[in-house]
């Protein structure tokens, strides 16, 4: 079943033109901070616009040597033409890198539709309102672009669809956090990535029946040390898949790629463009955000529920957010007594046995 | 690198009162902790104005970066923040900030800043200025306040952009009124707006002023009188100092008297200087190559319209075209530069310390090139921390691009 799910990553750009021949619309976008749901409710197809473990070639002349492996990896993908089906993109603003992505994106590769919102950093009424107006602004260009209205029951479709979609994989993160677990914290990683590049309503029935799959299946985790991973995007599954050879166990996580893209649901309201702006702006906060304090909160949460014994971080290297809020959050564990690993990766695994040396030795203290 | 102090004397009149608005300034923040008045530190392009509304002393900590770089002790605060476990990657700004607080060293009479009682930063310059302020609040436990921006990139501000920071601007007014007692009056907030306005224009027009073949005013000077307008807007000495400024800069532009002898070359720079080498500038200046124009100095200046001092202290704050101009935008600003200043080639400093600034340089430079034929250079360093500045590579970069102006004539 796992399989199906690495399968649909691995033949995304693939399916996507086979969609395309369909006649269908498809649009990128770079992160969770994208509101999916407008995009679906005009009837496009959103997909996450992710980096490759293949060589950087020709984004070297784009961008400089200190911007992250995820940007460039995008962008050399942009520029080779792997994503040369989309129809648009849309942008939300979180780090520095994501502001400036589409002006570079576009200057260099034709892409008809352009989205960009200018996300406020905040959680406070003020910032939700100016959120509300950005999402009405897509929304129109959306409509301009699709030549017709989008209405309120679409977009309260989508917002269904996309929270059936949570729902699942929230059961799924609780399933992988229990006492001899049968999802792995890697399988899950691709269990979620799978969702980036599928149709909401075909993967919600993958979900459903990986779930009907685990709860008859037995444990593969028995006797690991059990973690919770914290990070940035990476593109390596191998990092995840060697802290489990090694004797980890991943049981909850705080990833860009994992619960933070899928943690908060839209509640349903009057006005589906309040609902949309209510979640994103409250979702589980990027570093990219401020303040940082729920975050961190809800890591000591998870950390509590699940009987966590110890944090790996897994950073970006140039990722500014994730990277200042380091010793903030060392600081945090600490204060728990909580071990904490930090590891930071150009979006691989990299030199074969550095990292699980480093991984090793953390286990062993925590025997 | 050298070690010798550039513009030893000073060529221009105004220089001395600017020393002395720099001094006084300073020997104020020595005191001000004694004189009990609330402190407060703020990122750039934050509100001072808010500040001299309510009778809060600004500190820079971002100037003061400069002034550590320029006198050498950046290498080790910036070390001494690496310790603590912030990433080497991150900005040396930050870095060299933080470095300095932990070692309780500065550049003046070896003390670091005077505490803050509270915090202010913006996020739209970059989002590190945020996350470097969180980390301040956490260090010293005193309130921050962001001021958030959602600005557009490569689309016009709409009014909600104007409300969401005005509306910021109000809530701030309340905050500093909570946390220092001082009450927020109305009259007051008019007159330094109507200050800060003027001293704006006036720096804008000044800037304006080195359209002038051959330029009547270096990069140096530019940089350095920055500092009443980031420091000192909404104070009536930097409308006087200004008005001062103006009058010597457009009586030299009149007379046609180069800032620089042996002008060649009229060149845009983008973005930042390197602090601890503004000598650089000297050296491109030996090669006959003038900095005439610049989007980083010009980024202080803004207008407020005062009939809606909210709303028009906002537009200062977000309306500068550098912080919400993708690629495309910002080529097309600078090729309007280089035709309105005559300018024969564009250097651009990679800053690796800001990596906002300096993504998408390699697009606007091809983007210059490709419309209108001017040429561009590109060379890496960082701002503040010079521990890994290669003074041959940079100059190897200016020395062959030199090379290019000269093959074109």
């Amino acid at each position: 079943m796992i399989a199906d799910f690495q399968e649909r990553y691995a033949k995304r750009h693939e399916l996507a033109k086979r969609w395309k021949k369909e006649g269908k619309r498809i649009f990128g976008y770079f992160c969770g901070y994208a509101p999916e749901e407008l995009i679906d409710a005009a009837g496009i197809i959103p997909v996450r616009i992710l980096g490759s473990l293949d060589k950087v070639t020709l984004a070297d002349s784009h961008l400089q040597s200190f911007i992250c492996a995820f940007g460039r990896s995008c962008l050399d993908q942009g520029l080779k033409g792997t994503y040369n089906y989309l129809d648009g993109m849309v942008t939300s603003k979180t780090c520095d890198i994501m502001r400036n992505m589409p002006g570079i994106w576009s200057r260099n590769i034709e892409i008809p539709f352009v989205g960009y919102i200018g996300a406020p950093a905040k959680r406070t009424k003020a910032a939700r309102e100016c959120l509300i107006e950005e999402f009405k602004v897509l929304r129109s260009k959306l409509e301009e672009f699709i030549g017709k209205s989008i209405d309120d029951d679409s977009i309260n479709q989508s917002i269904e669809t996309y929270n059936e979609s949570r729902k699942l994989l929230k059961e799924l993160y609780e399933i992988r956090g229990k006492d001899n677990s049968p999802l792995s914290g890697s399988d899950f990683y691709h269990v979620v990535r799978a969702g980036f590049v599928t149709p909401k309503k075909e993967y919600n029935k993958m979900l459903s029946s990986l779930k009907s799959e685990l709860i008859s299946s037995k444990s593969s985790k028995d006797g690991k040390v059990r973690f919770l991973v914290s990070g940035s995007t990476f593109e390596d599954v191998n990092i995840l898949k060697m802290i489990e050879e090694v004797g980890g166990s991943i049981v909850a996580d705080d990833l860009c790629i994992g619960s933070r893209y899928f943690w908060d649901l839209v509640e349903p309201a009057s006005d589906p463009i309040r609902s949309l702006a209510d979640r994103y702006q409250m979702r589980i906060a990027c570093p990219c955000k401020h303040p940082s304090e729920e975050r961190m909160e809800r890591i000591l949460e998870e950390v509590k529920k699940h009987r966590v014994e110890g944090v790996i971080s897994i950073v970006q290297k140039y990722c500014d957010t994730h990277l200042f809020e380091y010793p903030y959050m060392k600081d945090v564990l600490q204060k728990n007594d909580i071990p904490f690993l930090y590891l930071e990766t150009e979006d691989r695994l990299g030199e074969e046995g550095q990292f699980k040396t480093r991984v090793q030795a953390f286990i062993e203290m925590l025997r | 690198m050298s070690d010798k102090k550039p513009e030893k004397k000073k060529r221009l009149k105004t220089a001395e009162k600017l020393g002395k608005l720099m001094a006084d300034y300073y020997t104020e923040s020595a005191m001000v902790k004694a004189q009990k008045k609330p402190v407060a530190w703020l990122s750039s392009v934050a509100p001072v104005e808010v500040c001299y509304t309510m009778d809060v002393f600004p500190i820079y900590p971002e100037n003061y970066g400069t002034m550590c770089a320029a006198r050498k002790l950046s290498a080790e605060f910036c070390a001494a923040a690496e310790a603590k476990g912030f990433s080497t990657d991150l900005c040396s700004y930050a870095l060299n900030n933080l470095g300095s607080i932990y070692l309780n060293k500065g550049p003046f009479m070896g003390q670091g800043l005077p505490e803050p009682d509270l915090l202010i930063a913006t996020e739209h310059a970059c989002l590190s200025m945020a996350k470097w302020w969180e980390e301040l609040s956490r260090h010293f436990n005193v309130p921050l306040y962001i001021v958030d921006a959602a600005l557009p990139v490569g689309e016009d501000l709409s009014p909600h952009h104007i409300n969401y920071f005005a509306e910021q601007l109000r809530e701030l007014m309340g905050f500093v009124e909570e946390h220092t007692g001082n009450k927020f009056d109305m009259d007051k907030f008019k007159e330094v707006l109507g200050y800060s306005d003027e001293a704006s224009k006036l720096f804008l027009e000044i800037g304006a002023l080195r359209k002038t073949v051959p330029s009547p005013i270096s990069p140096i000077e530019i940089f350095t009188n920055m500092f009443p307008i980031v420091t000192l807007a909404g104070k009536k000495e930097a409308v006087e100092f200004y008005n001062e400024l103006y009058d010597e800069i457009s009586e030299l532009a009149k007379r046609k008297e180069a800032a620089v002898p042996n002008e060649k070359y009229r060149l845009l720079w983008d973005l930042f200087p390197i602090w601890y080498n503004l000598n650089l500038f000297k050296y491109i200046e030996e090669k006959g190559g003038v900095v005439v124009a610049d989007v980083y100095a010009t980024t202080f200046g803004g207008r407020v319209d005062i009939s809606r001092p909210f709303e028009g202290l906002a537009e200062r704050y977000v309306g500068n075209p550098l912080l919400s101009y993708g690629v495309q935008q910002k080529t097309e600003l600078y090729k309007q530069m280089i035709k309105e200043y005559h300018v024969d080639g564009v250097v651009f400093h990679s800053n690796r310390s800001c990596r906002m600034a300096s993504m998408g340089q390699y697009d606007v430079k091809q983007g210059i090139y490709e419309d209108i034929g001017i040429p561009g250079a590109i060379f890496e360093s960082d701002f503040v921390d010079p521990r890994s500045y290669s003074d041959e590579q940079v100059k190897d970069t200016l020395d062959s691009f030199f090379e290019i102006l000269e093959s074109r004539g």
